[in-house]
């Protein structure tokens, strides 16, 4: 069977191809394409066995069935504890099977593997703390998207998420003119308010380069531009690059390796040619794991680090107010209960649950604040990540996997939620959407800035 | 000076008035109007579906839907686009007062004209001005004029404007749109400023006394800035402001109120114009035009 014309083994590469795809409404004809899709077996098995590695190997050969994965999959958990929702046998029934049948499987299995790949893990990696050998079926299911990608089997959304980067080099049609052009617009709409703010592009060796997320150019640029009042008010010298600005990686969800490298390779070279002492992202999870913790691998770089010191926006943020560079007016306090999303990528994936409480210890008046259950590196994934939250095809299954965030929310009794990661602010927001529960969710940023104490002559009051 | 107008519009009945008023101005002073309109917001993070701002429906946009919507545009405003030779439409997707001050900012444009809400809302009237309009009145670099009841939107050009000053900064930057609007287009010019006794008790004489002082201090603050424009009046009266400042409209048949809002609210959402302009907007008989920032003045 031939290729489809949109659903096919090639990454998307071209601007006509891009629009091409984009103009299949609801990936109609993209997913009739994938029914008729050809597996090149051959192709398969030989990417596996140049591929995977002995740990992979051996967490499929050594997993002992024992389900003790079970109860931390919150898909199981809002599934009715369905066995199919089971951790271990979502693995071993679709990578497993492709291993054990050396790569020889039919059209309908791999659309099988696409479904669970995308609808029924999160890569949330949760699973991997509860497994008494420590299996981690989220790194298995990142593995198994990428042999599902290469064969042409991924979502719709995906697969111009991933198209996306490889032609704009962002996850949305922002071009550099574009980004440069919103960095002066919000500099222009900021700086009569605050006196002396810039947006500086290309500054060779600030001691902040800032990256972000292509949804706040997109959609939502005053994001970029409380951004700038924090380093504005911190006194940081602080830059943003023109080209390399773009720290996500939907290619990551697509498991779309080679876009995956070229982004974060792209982010590397502008931080080696503005040469900043430090650099920072934006309040997102799945960015900073792509340019950060595991960026680093995809570049090959041999000591598994960003080219210059690389921290999480929460980390920057608490370093700005322990050094007393952001003041927060204690009258200005949160005195209201309030709950933080801890995200599963800079939380579980690098450990930051402290520096985030020691946000709110500063922002939330003391007593106000409730702690999700479980939380910090135990918390459950909002629902919405590794995809999840983008793919119309999985909307339904979208929408169930957001009853676990609901009740952990409706369980702390709190109104409003601080979620410092985008697909979490997401998700949150879709939750409330979707079951109206009355609640209100905030990023970091505006927060702070409506409660600091300014100083003289910083702010012209309007 | 109306070059370029930017009709920011739902195509709801809300925003009728607005449309009407910035069709007759576009015919009357030459100008490119463009009808702007955000086709959805939005959502689901990275995904290609959007919410109808109008129906609030879950849409993918692909060129048939918006070749439909356009097409809706056309025929609600079929009575406008008449005789209008400079109009056209831009439809994008987006959170609608972003897109707004994008476009205007694109497009250099020297006045948005909208609604003051969408007139969806229940909780407020469709008067009350929404936060799409809060927002663009507060970031836009250029005047915007809201219009928001249909009778407001029956006039026959600018002929009586009346600026209201409480003597901030911001002021100034709309005392200056209002005198070269009164210049430009030969009006009558009334400058007001309403002395803030609400909720006081306060002795004859001092009321009297302030009012004497606030006189003074208009005179002095604007009238040297006029040069040979004589057609101006200056009145200053004692009362809630937004109420002397409608009564005043409404006593002397004014066809545009020009005033300056501030806030020091951060969060747009709960940033509101002003209270004076704010509710200057919901009540007044004719537009009102909320002027902040010098450069299109």
């Amino acid at each position: 069977m031939p290729q489809g014309k949109l659903c096919n083994r090639q990454p998307i590469k071209t601007d006509e191809q891009l629009k091409l795809t984009l103009a299949d409404k609801s990936g109609i004809q993209y997913y009739a394409e994938m029914e008729e899709l050809d597996v090149d077996t051959d192709l398969l098995w030989s990417t596996i066995q140049k591929t995977m590695k002995s740990r992979t190997k051996t967490w499929l050969e050594i997993c002992a069935h024992c389900g003790m994965c079970a109860e931390s999959c919150f898909l199981y958990q809002v599934n009715d504890r369905i066995p199919e929702q089971v951790p271990s046998y979502k693995i071993q029934s679709t990578l497993g099977h492709i291993v054990k049948k050396k790569g020889k499987v039919s059209n309908e299995f791999m659309r099988h593997c696409m479904e669970v790949a995308w609808s029924q893990c999160t890569c949330c990696n949760r699973c991997g703390m509860y497994c008494p050998h420590g299996i981690d079926m989220g790194v298995m299911f990142s593995y198994l998207r990428g042999l599902l990608y290469s064969q042409g089997f991924v979502p719709w959304e995906l697969k111009i998420g991933s198209g996306m980067h490889r032609v704009y080099r962002a996850q949305m049609d922002v071009t550099t003119e574009d980004w440069v052009e919103t960095c002066e617009w919000m500099a222009e709409e900021t700086e009569e308010e605050w006196p002396g703010l810039t947006i500086p592009v290309d500054k060779q060796d600030a001691d902040i380069m800032y990256t972000c997320n292509a949804r706040e150019p997109k959609h939502y640029p005053e994001d970029l531009a409380e951004a700038a009042i924090l380093f504005h008010v911190a006194g940081v010298n602080w830059t943003v690059p023109s080209e390399g600005w773009e720290q996500t990686s939907l290619s990551m969800f697509a498991g779309d390796w080679e876009c995956c490298k070229d982004n974060v390779n792209h982010v590397y070279s502008a931080i080696e040619r503005l040469n900043p002492a430090r650099v920072t992202g934006t309040e997102c999870g799945h960015a900073h794991r792509a340019t950060v913790i595991e960026g680093p691998y995809w570049a090959g770089r041999p000591d598994g680090l960003p080219p210059k010191p690389y921290i999480h926006y929460v980390e920057w943020l608490a370093e700005a107010l322990r050094e007393g560079k952001l003041k927060i007016d204690p009258a200005k306090r949160i005195k209201e209960p309030v709950t933080l999303q801890d995200s599963c990528n800079y939380v579980r994936n690098q450990g930051l649950k402290d520096v985030t409480r020691e946000i709110i210890s500063y922002i939330v008046e003391p007593g106000y604040f409730v702690e999700m259950a479980p939380n910090k590196e135990h918390n459950y994934c909002c629902g919405g990540g590794g995809g999840f939250n983008g793919i119309g095809r999985f909307r339904e299954q979208r929408n169930v996997a957001l009853r676990k965030k609901m009740d952990q929310i409706l369980d702390t009794g709190c109104k409003l939620v601080i979620a410092p990661c985008h697909n979490c602010w997401d998700a949150i927001r879709d939750l409330e959407e979707e079951y109206e529960i009355g609640i209100r969710w905030s990023f970091l940023k505006p927060l702070i800035i409506g409660m600091l104490d300014i100083p003289e002559g910083m702010r012209v009051e309007w | 000076m109306f070059k370029k107008i930017l009709l920011a519009t739902t195509g709801s009945p809300a925003s009728f008035g607005a449309a009407r008023v910035a069709f007759d101005m576009a015919k009357r002073y030459g100008s490119e109007v463009t009808i702007f309109h955000v086709v959805g917001v939005p959502t689901k993070a990275f995904s290609h579906v959007v919410n109808d701002v109008r129906t609030g429906e879950e849409v993918e946009i692909d060129d048939e839907y918006l070749s439909w919507v356009e097409e809706e545009l056309k025929t609600t405003f079929a009575k406008q686009f008449a005789g209008a030779d400079n109009a056209k439409i831009v439809l994008k997707t987006g959170v609608p007062s972003r897109e707004v001050l994008r476009e205007a900012r694109k497009e250099d444009s020297d006045l948005i004209i909208m609604a003051a809400s969408s007139g969806e809302n229940v909780t407020f009237h469709k008067g009350y001005p929404g936060s799409t309009l809060q927002k663009v009145a507060k970031a836009a670099r250029c005047p915007v004029l809201s219009v928001h009841r249909e009778s407001a939107s029956y006039w026959g050009g600018f002929s009586n404007i009346l600026f209201g000053t409480d003597f901030s900064k911001q002021a100034e930057s709309a005392f200056k749109f209002a005198l070269s609007t009164a210049r430009e287009l030969d009006c009558d010019l009334t400058i007001f400023h309403a002395l803030d006794i609400s909720g006081k008790v306060l002795d004859q004489n001092e009321i009297e006394e302030n009012l004497l002082v606030a006189r003074k201090r208009t005179r002095e603050t604007y009238v040297p800035l006029m040069g040979d424009f004589k057609n101006y009046d200056i009145e200053v009266w004692e009362g809630t402001p937004y109420v002397e400042l409608v009564k005043l409209a409404r006593e002397k048949s004014i066809d545009l109120i020009c005033l300056a809002h501030h806030t020091s609210e951060l969060d747009p959402e709960r940033a509101r114009i002003g209270s004076t302009v704010e509710q200057v907007i919901l009540r007044a008989n004719c537009p009102v035009v909320s002027v902040s920032k010098p450069d299109k003045v």
